[in-house]
């Protein structure tokens, strides 16, 4: 529907002003090609000839737009070329005032805007493939959109900034991603992003104003009211109002930064496979990073600083505050209304302490504040908030242990959601069984990829995407998790593909052995490499690669061995 | 080892010098052609079409359109050569001799290209 109302509004503008130059040409063409036809001419012989109307409109079509091909069929007389005159001076101000009607409705603002809006609204109407509408393009946006091109998954982009569509259009994006400028809570554009379309698996809220992110819900939640949404909200009321809407995850990265510390402290090498399942660079699968756990210093005692500190206490860590606007905190070692300087660092103790938050919202003095930190305390654990993206160079030069970056962060978290729901509730198993399992886990990973990064992805057991599995079930046949993974290449190996979770029936099963059975509709998790999962890929639609996993010997291809390998079993029993 | 493998390679390869063989020579001159051989050739072609049904993989599609293309470019020869063959004492005219061998080299080019994707189809498995 709003394709077509968009497709007359486009062509209803058009017409609209082309009205008076199409008139215009109408009349000249038409009082032109009566006058050619009604001056007599002669012929060659001297007879008097008047020129068909076919012959007027040849002759004034090249007239008029200064061709000139010259006098047909015979030469003109003179009334001829007095009228032809005419014809010219006519014909060349109309069509000059055509194609100049038609450059200023092209550079138009509202007449452009249209269009875009028009050709994207026809790219999200083809898109066949599961895809997400992506609310907001700034930093965390482009991470999201980055990471999700890397797993081959589509998005829609909407954002009010032009700049950043602009932008968008230069990225060399796997997969098509449609971008549009436009105010993302206004309904008619997320209907244009394809809200209400099947195929729209969540839409993702991630522009920096909170009460923005709110409305785009609401109005998502509106137009559909099944769809899954994913809303950035950091302030308490808005996170309470976005939870009454229902299938909503919201994150926050304040808080997912306060679980990331916990995890660490607590669980290091959950944190350590974690960091590598989102593909961050400084992290090396299997070796954790260790927190110490003495005293702690907090700069900053915002958003982050607090939920930081809630964890550190819940860790029984017990931290000193620095903060000009601090008050009282229950709870605290030491509360130090002040800016974090030498003075202020020293009368924290700083030269005992086991580590630094560097946690307020100004990114040079986070950077100072880690600076002063390693000239006084060398040994210390340092722990740095990034604001903006921009300022990536610099955090890498000061070297700080850990670097929390809001939209890295956030993107992050998206990512994990939207590749699948499954990677969160699995790295929760794990938390709560403890680190031996999850040691296990990574030992495992680390003898099927080596010294890879691993590469998660789900895959459903319907016809779609593993014809050959769903077909060889249904014929009544048993397949093992096991059978699936092993190599075609040797059978005694296996793909570097290792099953984390099926979810079937609503629940999730962690960690299945090699003899589970698979069944038709299992969604299952697994974590390898990307060469693992073409392979893997290949022989889940591939009937002969499946049956020769199976039973070890190659099936008879045609009807004519088929034939024969059938009648070999029937004289064998 | 696979015998289904073995005879399908076995009769690919030799349909493909079956066609080579009548193939090669002048190609206006009928003398430099035998016709028994042109029949082999579509008979053993026949017999790896056939060989190739029911196979649902993407290679095994390949192969029998491959195969099918060669039987019909070598019957469409061997049909002209019945057309053609009292036209001098020797059999064909120099003319339809060139349109025999042009339509018969055709084949040869689909049975290179059945030859090809089959070893590369074997050495891709590896096994």
């Amino acid at each position: 529907m709003a394709a077509t109302s968009e497709l007359d509004r486009v062509s209803m503008l058009v017409l609209r002003y082309m009205r008076a130059p199409v008139f215009i040409l109408i009349l000249v063409y038409a009082i032109g090609i009566t006058g050619m036809s009604l001056i007599p001419g002669y012929d060659a012989d001297g007879n008097v000839h008047y020129m068909n109307l076919f012959h007027s409109f040849y002759f004034f079509t090249y007239t008029a737009t200064t061709t000139g091909y010259g006098e047909i069929p015979y030469e003109f007389t003179d009334e001829q070329r007095l009228w032809a005159i005419l014809c010219v001076y006519m014909g060349v101000v109309a069509w000059l005032y055509a194609i100049g009607s038609i450059f200023r409705l092209v550079q138009n603002p509202h007449f452009l805007l249209a269009l875009n809006e028009h050709r994207f609204t026809g790219r999200v109407r083809r898109i066949h493939r599961p895809f997400y509408i992506l609310c907001g393009f700034g930093d965390t946006g482009s991470l999201l959109a980055r990471g999700l091109s890397d797993h081959w998954l589509r998005s829609v982009i909407i954002d009010v900034d032009p700049e950043r569509i602009k932008a968008l259009q230069l990225r060399d994006y796997r997969v098509s991603m449609p971008g549009l400028c436009a105010d993302p809570s206004a309904p008619k554009y997320l209907q244009d992003a394809g809200v209400q379309m099947p195929n729209c698996k969540a839409v993702v809220i991630l522009t920096v104003d909170e009460e923005i992110n709110l409305q785009i819900a609401v109005m998502a939640r509106l137009l559909n009211p099944d769809i899954h949404i994913l809303c950035r909200s950091t302030s308490e009321s808005h996170t309470e109002h976005l939870r009454s809407l229902g299938q909503v995850t919201i994150i926050n990265p304040f808080e997912i930064f306060a679980q990331l510390l916990s995890m660490a402290i607590t669980a290091p090498r959950l944190h350590n496979l974690n960091s590598c399942l989102v593909h961050n660079p400084n992290v090396e699968l299997g070796k954790p990073m260790l927190l110490p756990t003495g005293n702690w210093i907090i700069c900053g005692y915002g958003r982050m600083g607090q939920w930081l500190y809630r964890h550190f206490v819940l860790n029984g860590i017990k931290p000193v505050i620095i903060d000009p606007l601090a008050q009282e905190v229950e709870g605290a070692a030491q509360v130090i209304a002040s800016h974090a300087n030498r003075a202020t660092l020293e009368q924290a103790g700083i030269a005992s302490a086991a580590g630094v938050v560097a946690g307020t919202d100004n990114d040079h003095d986070n950077l100072s504040i880690v600076m002063h930190v390693k000239a006084m305390n060398p040994d210390i654990f340092t722990i740095v908030r990034q604001n903006r993206h921009e300022n990536q160079i610099a955090f890498d030069a000061a070297s700080a242990d850990l670097v929390l970056q809001s939209s890295l962060t956030t993107a992050r978290r998206v990512l994990k959601h939207l590749i699948s729901p499954q990677v969160q509730q699995f790295l929760d198993y794990l938390r709560e069984q403890g680190e031996d399992i999850c040691e296990h886990t990574v030992h495992r990973l680390r003898q099927l990829i080596g010294d890879q990064q691993p590469h998660l992805w789900h895959c459903v057991i319907r016809d779609e995407e593993a014809s050959a599995v769903t077909e060889y079930l249904r014929n009544g046949n048993q397949l093992s998790l096991g059978e699936l993974r092993r190599d075609p290449h040797r059978l005694d190996g296996c793909l570097a593909a290792m099953a984390f979770t099926i979810r079937r029936d609503g629940k999730c099963l962690m960690l299945p052995a090699d003899n589970e059975s698979i069944r038709l509709g299992d969604d299952i998790l697994f974590c390898g490499t990307q060469s693992g999962e073409n392979m893997l890929l290949a022989s889940m639609n591939n009937v002969y690669t499946l049956d020769y996993l199976v039973s070890g010997r190659d099936k008879a291809r045609g009807y004519l061995f088929r034939w024969l390998e059938q009648r070999g079993e029937k004289g064998m029993t | 080892m696979n015998l289904e493998r073995v005879v399908f390679g076995f009769v690919i390869i030799l349909a493909l010098a079956f066609t080579l063989a009548f193939v090669v020579g002048d190609i206006h001159n009928a003398s430099h052609h035998n016709v028994w051989m042109l029949t082999i050739a579509i008979l053993i072609n026949l017999i790896a079409t056939g060989l190739k049904l029911g196979d649902r993989s993407q290679v095994g599609a390949l192969l029998l359109a491959s195969s099918l293309v060669a039987d019909v470019l070598l019957i469409t020869a061997r049909i002209i050569w019945v057309t053609a063959e009292n036209e001098t004492a020797i059999g064909p005219s120099r003319e339809s001799m060139a349109n025999i061998i042009s339509l018969s080299s055709g084949a040869l080019v689909a049975g290179i290209i059945t030859v090809v994707i089959l070893v590369g189809d074997t050495l891709i498995s590896r096994r």
